[in-house]
């Protein structure tokens, strides 16, 4: 990659503004309070009737950390109790017996996912009794093909417990580190030393699993060029598999735990970019792909193997190889994705916690996908996992004409154009190298919810773009 | 094609509506021998049978109920509509589909009530006939009473799919290629079928399990015989498919 023809920072400055992450369209802030279990019910009921049934994800939340990083902007509790990691198990369960008779029992699990929180939150023999659950009441399957992942802490397992992880069926760890860089751990409360990290990287390799993914944030405050050189350095020398360079969105007012931060540590906007770059840098140089918004991968991953074929998937639980399943979000907050429907649990503990308890669904609001949301879904992940749109198959498989359909869209794509960010072609849409770390504007020109107003102020709930 | 997207123009993707006043749609199951017979459609009117375009029926709406008073027929101008019984432990056993172009009603003929339940599967319109009216006009044109006894016919032939002991493979590949003659006769695409009926209609009807509608459909896609994306599945070896259905079949 041509490092100069990448960053241009007045193009990335003009077009660093808050944008979602599509990893739904519509995004979550536009589900409606009014869809509920009944509305669940009946698109669970429909998914079963295909001819062909789709394969079901699953997602697991577990909202629990022992301490809060203050760049943190998931549904997590702060606790050391152990108890209420116990007792949010009980529930689990509970939410897990009610779930699965919806969906027929022919219709394998290809995917696991375990995210937070910290996951590890729960102890080994917790999370055993958790899988032992979710294994009995739906159906795992039996092909090499299939994921099984788990979100974890390094500071709070060691290689004993990674080996009980690896025993009970999880295959694939995503480790958070974020930068090794004292300072920046101290300001942002997350002090993980290397060699706990490495310890849990090869213990994941040692016990048998496919693949480790880390990662890391730029933007964060006390970053400078040599300490982010450094941390990339260690890490590129461990050698994940999978790398995620994530841009810290500074948004204080909807997260509490940042207030911690203090935003003159912030590296400003070129610093930003610096990083970035550097760090896209560093990874091309050691044989990574870039996969596409912040994710990288060695040629031989999965990912890596799945984008070159065009194959790739972008879901809730990111980049994936797995298409066409539905997903079905467990625990506090967690979203779901049946057939032609989203729906997200409450994102309140105790919302859900009271659902559970009155032996109900806990659907907190959801949304039932119409043709046009259908049709911008796919053109959305188009972009979002290949950078391109073959308008052709688009037009074959939705039967509408790109143009006329498009029109509005397009005319905000040809200022993209304009700038370098696409090319714009009668048969395709592509991004160029530039436009390949702006995916999600050029996205954003298909979303026809961004102008549209939701119940609370959407644009600040986004994190910028880059 | 458009695979099981979400409805997106109420009826408009295998829809009929180009007749008028003087002219058969173009799915009209009556319209050969009528003109046959010498009849235009102005000439139906002047004999008072009068046409009646109904609908649209949503999916899950019923056309009519088991013990409803019969009074008439219908030609689908679009959609699909499922038959089917209850028994005395309320369980239901499916009869059959009816594609466009197909008429129902038909084994209330000479019964005073529907033997059987008619249900929208996705949204249907219908052309209603009065049945006493169409019975004296069939006495006066032997090609609307020979259209008749055909279409009944080709009804009692399609309920005989399920009276041997056949395998499940075999049901099934009969299955897929009756429709697909029976697309071709309705000038569809018999490489591309819509089944818009669930699994588990399909396999009541065929009486396997749902899981082996799915378990068999999988294995054809993965041998090479069918393309399936949700409610569409492609033909691509129907040599292999008439042979496999030639025992139930039968032709």
């Amino acid at each position: 990659m041509d490092e100069n023809s990448l960053f241009d920072p007045e193009l990335l400055r003009r077009y660093d503004r808050p944008g979602p992450r599509y990893t739904s369209y519509p995004t979550a802030p536009y589900f409606d309070p009014s869809f509920g279990e009944a509305e669940l019910r009946e698109f669970a009921r429909r998914s079963n009737d295909e001819l062909i049934p789709r394969p079901i994800s699953l997602y697991v939340h577990v909202p629990y950390c022992a301490s809060p990083c203050f760049y943190c902007g998931c549904n997590r509790v702060i606790t050391r109790d152990a108890r209420k990691g116990e007792r949010y198990l009980e529930r689990l369960l509970r939410e897990i017996e009610r779930t699965a008779p919806l969906y027929d029992r022919d219709r394998d699990v290809l995917q696991l996912h375990l995210g937070g929180g910290t996951p590890n939150f729960l102890r080994p023999a917790q999370l055993g009794q958790l899988l032992d659950s979710l294994g009995r009441h739906f159906h795992f399957s039996n092909s090499a093909e299939r994921d099984f992942s788990i979100e974890l802490d390094p500071r709070h397992i060691d290689a004993a417990g990674v080996a009980e992880l690896a025993a009970m069926g999880f295959n694939r760890a995503s480790l958070g580190v974020q930068d090794f860089d004292p300072d920046v751990q101290a300001a942002v409360n997350r002090v993980q030393s290397v060699e706990q990290t490495l310890a849990v990287i090869d213990g994941c390799r040692e016990h048998g699993m496919r693949s480790v993914n880390v990662d890391l944030i730029h933007g964060l405050p006390r970053q400078s060029m040599d300490g982010f050189r450094r941390t990339l350095a260690t890490v590129i020398e461990a050698r994940p598999d999978r790398l995620a360079i994530y841009g810290y969105a500074h948004l204080p007012e909807l997260f509490k735990a940042q207030r911690q931060i203090r935003t003159e540590e912030l590296p400003d906007a070129e610093l930003r970019l610096r990083l970035l770059e550097l760090a896209v840098d560093e990874l091309s140089a050691a044989g990574y792909c870039y996969i596409g918004m912040d994710h990288f991968a060695l040629p031989d991953d999965d990912l890596a193997r799945a984008q070159a074929t065009g194959s790739l998937h972008r879901n809730f639980m990111g980049y994936t190889t797995h298409a066409d399943s539905d997903l079905i979000g467990l625990g506090v907050s967690a979203i779901s994705h049946i057939g032609d429907s989203y729906s997200q649990n409450p994102r309140d503990l105790p919302g859900w916690e009271i659902a559970i308890d009155q032996e109900r669904l806990p659907v907190w609001r959801g949304i039932a996908l119409t043709f046009d949301d259908v049709l911008r879904t796919d053109v959305i992940q188009s972009v979002m996992c290949h950078g391109t749109i073959d308008i052709a198959a688009v037009e074959h498989r939705f039967d509408i004409d790109f143009a006329s359909y498009f029109a509005e869209s397009l005319s905000r794509l040809q200022q993209l154009a304009d700038d370098g960010l696409l090319i714009l072609e009668d048969a395709r849409i592509s991004a160029t190298s530039r436009g390949r770390f702006l995916l999600r504007i050029i996205a954003m020109c298909f979303d026809r919810y961004l102008q549209l107003p939701t119940s609370s102020d959407v644009t600040a709930r986004y994190s910028k773009a880059i | 094609m458009t695979t099981g997207l979400p409805e997106r123009d109420a009826g408009k993707r295998i829809l009929a509506d180009d007749g008028d006043a003087l002219h058969f749609c173009s799915t009209c199951a009556f319209s050969a021998a009528c003109l046959d017979s010498g009849y235009d459609k102005s000439r139906l009117h002047d004999l008072h049978v009068l046409v009646e375009h109904v609908g649209p029926f949503r999916e899950g709406q019923h056309i009519f109920r088991e013990g409803d008073e019969f009074n008439w027929i219908a030609g689908i101008r679009a959609g699909t509509v499922k038959t089917y019984v209850t028994d005395l432990a309320g369980r239901e056993q499916v009869l059959g589909f009816f594609l466009p172009g197909e008429v129902i009603g038909l084994n209330a003929i000479s019964r005073s009530r529907y033997p059987c339940n008619a249900v929208a599967l996705d949204t249907v319109l219908l052309c209603r006939f009065s049945f006493p009216k169409m019975a004296t006009l069939a006495t006066q044109m032997p090609g609307l009473q020979q259209q008749l006894f055909r279409l009944l016919s080709e009804d009692i032939g399609k309920a005989s799919l399920l009276a041997g002991d056949f395998a499940a493979d075999e049901r099934m590949a009969a299955f897929l290629v009756g429709l697909a003659r029976r697309c071709a006769a309705r000038g569809l695409s018999q490489t591309r079928l819509r089944l818009p009926m669930a699994r588990t209609d399909i396999a009541n009807y065929l009486r396997l399990a749902a899981e082996t509608v799915s378990r068999i459909l999988r294995r054809f896609q993965e041998d090479g015989i069918v393309r399936v994306e949700r409610r569409d599945v492609e033909i691509l070896d129907r040599a292999w498919l008439e042979d496999i259905a030639r025992n139930v079949l039968r032709n």
